[in-house]
């Protein structure tokens, strides 16, 4: 579980988060929403670390992480895994090596212990064995999120965060790939963050949903209960597209 | 933003690369790969000019020296000294500036622009040290080869050219190149070649580091790093020859 108690993050004086609360549960794909521009990726980067929030408490379960040094940020950091926009696969290496990198780099398995994990994570987000040996520039966007997936799931982490992980991917790619993310966060009951401006996610994976506005946090709850909000802004966000403005009315 | 901070920002860097290396195994098979990245592959570059400038040189010390009261070795000794002094250590490290500090630059901010760097963050990599310190160290070792391979060559280019060219003939060559030879001069330039190898992997990887945009600003940093790295290594130079020959 990852509790964030009122953020507050500020660039050039311009506030970009304004006192967010919320609890991102375990076990459950928690979804940040909202459009680009509205601080979704600052936060997450923000939970992460990799921007320091300039007042307001992070907490991984029982330890606060604004309050860690960077050692102790960076023991913290091997329990979570990160699937970025791009993928961000290191492009010098093959698909394998992405994965194998971060158990070369923290454990002391064997090559053969390696190799057995190896498989078993790109075995889960279905790559096939052909692919190991290409290079990440070889595979097509939608096996570069699984294998991004994969290496993120590598060290078997409590904590996984996706930024926009279907963006640049067709519908059907982006649903595997969302049904991937749900499937892997129930199997190892990590606490599962992912911020998407896509609705079909929502409604596929919501589990739980904040929506954030300007900063903001606007509305929080589940995707059952979305498309009832209430909520002015969340609406207006929602039925921008019009297949769920002719849900809304039963169409 | 000001010189000063960028600086601070160079060396606080610094602090973070040379920090204590989180395996060192990996690190090993890194150094490996730059040098044969950054140093190997830089041969047939080193010794393509330095064949060209040993023989350019001849040529023009033949053509300056042309005058019957001075000894026909002073050609040979020129180029021997000059390939000794500044070109084979000061003119090369320019040059490698532009091949090898590019490609730094470019591969880091390619890195950072597409967040590979801060994948290697949320892993919980010290990824200035991971990426730039076998870069340094590669760059540092494999400088004093090539500056050794660069005054081999360079002297080669002379002595083929001089008598093709009929300024000189072999025997005055070598003659002129073991006329009053001071063994210090390699030591010298041993030592600028370490700090210019330091300065061309060490400076392209702050500009490439800490690039933000895309791969237009991946360019722009590529380009500056060069400049920058240019100014420092004839502002070394002049420094160290100071120091190490006055």
């Amino acid at each position: 579980m990852i509790t964030l108690k009122n953020i507050i993050k500020t660039f050039d004086g311009n506030t970009v988060l304004k006192n967010i609360s919320t609890v991102f549960e375990q076990g459950k794909t928690n979804l940040i929403i909202g459009r680009s521009g509205s601080g979704k990726t600052v936060l997450l980067k923000s939970t992460l670390g990799l921007f320091e929030v300039d007042s307001g408490e992070i907490w991984y379960n029982e330890r606060n992480f604004t309050q860690m040094n960077q050692k102790e940020r960076k023991v913290l950091r091997r329990e979570v895994g990160m699937v970025f926009q791009g993928g961000a696969l290191f492009d010098s290496i093959s698909v394998e090596g992405n994965v194998r990198f971060p158990l070369d780099m923290f454990t002391e398995m064997s090559s053969a212990e390696k190799q057995k994990r190896v498989d078993f994570c790109l075995d889960h987000v279905n790559i096939e064995k052909q692919a190991f040996k290409l290079s990440p520039s070889e595979i097509s966007g939608g096996m570069q999120k699984r294998v991004a997936i994969a290496r993120a799931i590598a060290l078997n982490p409590k904590y996984l965060f996706c930024d926009e992980p279907n963006s640049g991917l067709d519908p059907e790619t982006a649903t595997v790939i969302d049904q991937l993310i749900q499937t892997l966060t129930k199997e190892f009951q990590m606490t599962t963050i992912i911020n998407t401006h896509d609705m079909n996610s929502v409604i596929e994976i919501g589990e739980s949903v904040l929506f954030i506005s300007h900063g903001q946090k606007e509305w929080e709850g589940t995707k059952n209960e979305i498309l009832s909000s209430g909520n002015q802004k969340l609406e207006d966000f929602i039925f921008a597209n019009k297949l769920y403005a002719q849900m809304k009315k039963g169409k | 933003m000001g010189f000063f901070f960028h600086i601070g920002r160079y060396f606080s860097m610094l602090a973070r690369v040379f920090a204590r290396p989180e395996k060192h195994k990996l690190y090993i098979r890194q150094l490996f790969h730059e040098i044969d990245n950054l140093g190997v592959n830089s041969v047939g570059i080193v010794i393509i000019i330095s064949i060209f400038i040993g023989g350019i040189m001849t040529i023009q010390f033949a053509y300056s020296m042309a005058n019957p009261l001075y000894p026909v070795e002073l050609v040979g000794l020129g180029t021997r000294d000059t390939l000794l002094l500044e070109f084979s250590s000061t003119m090369l490290a320019l040059i490698m500036a532009g091949k090898v500090g590019s490609n730094i630059t470019s591969e880091i901010g390619t890195m950072r622009v597409t967040e590979q760097i801060d994948s290697l963050e949320i892993m919980g990599v010290n990824s200035a040290s991971y990426l730039i310190l076998p870069k340094i160290i590669a760059v540092v070792f494999v400088f004093p080869f090539l500056y050794i391979i660069s005054v081999f060559f360079g002297l080669l280019g002379g002595m083929v050219t001089g008598p093709i060219a009929g300024v000189i003939s072999i025997p005055d060559y070598i003659s002129g190149i073991q006329w009053l030879f001071y063994p210090y001069y390699i030591t010298f330039s041993i030592i600028k070649s370490l700090f210019f190898g330091f300065l061309v992997a060490s400076v392209p990887a702050y500009f490439g580091y800490y690039v933000q945009g895309g791969a237009l600003e991946v360019g722009k940093a590529s380009t500056k790093a060069v400049v920058n790295t240019n100014i420092l290594i004839l502002f070394f130079d002049l420094i160290l020859t100071r120091l190490l020959l006055t």
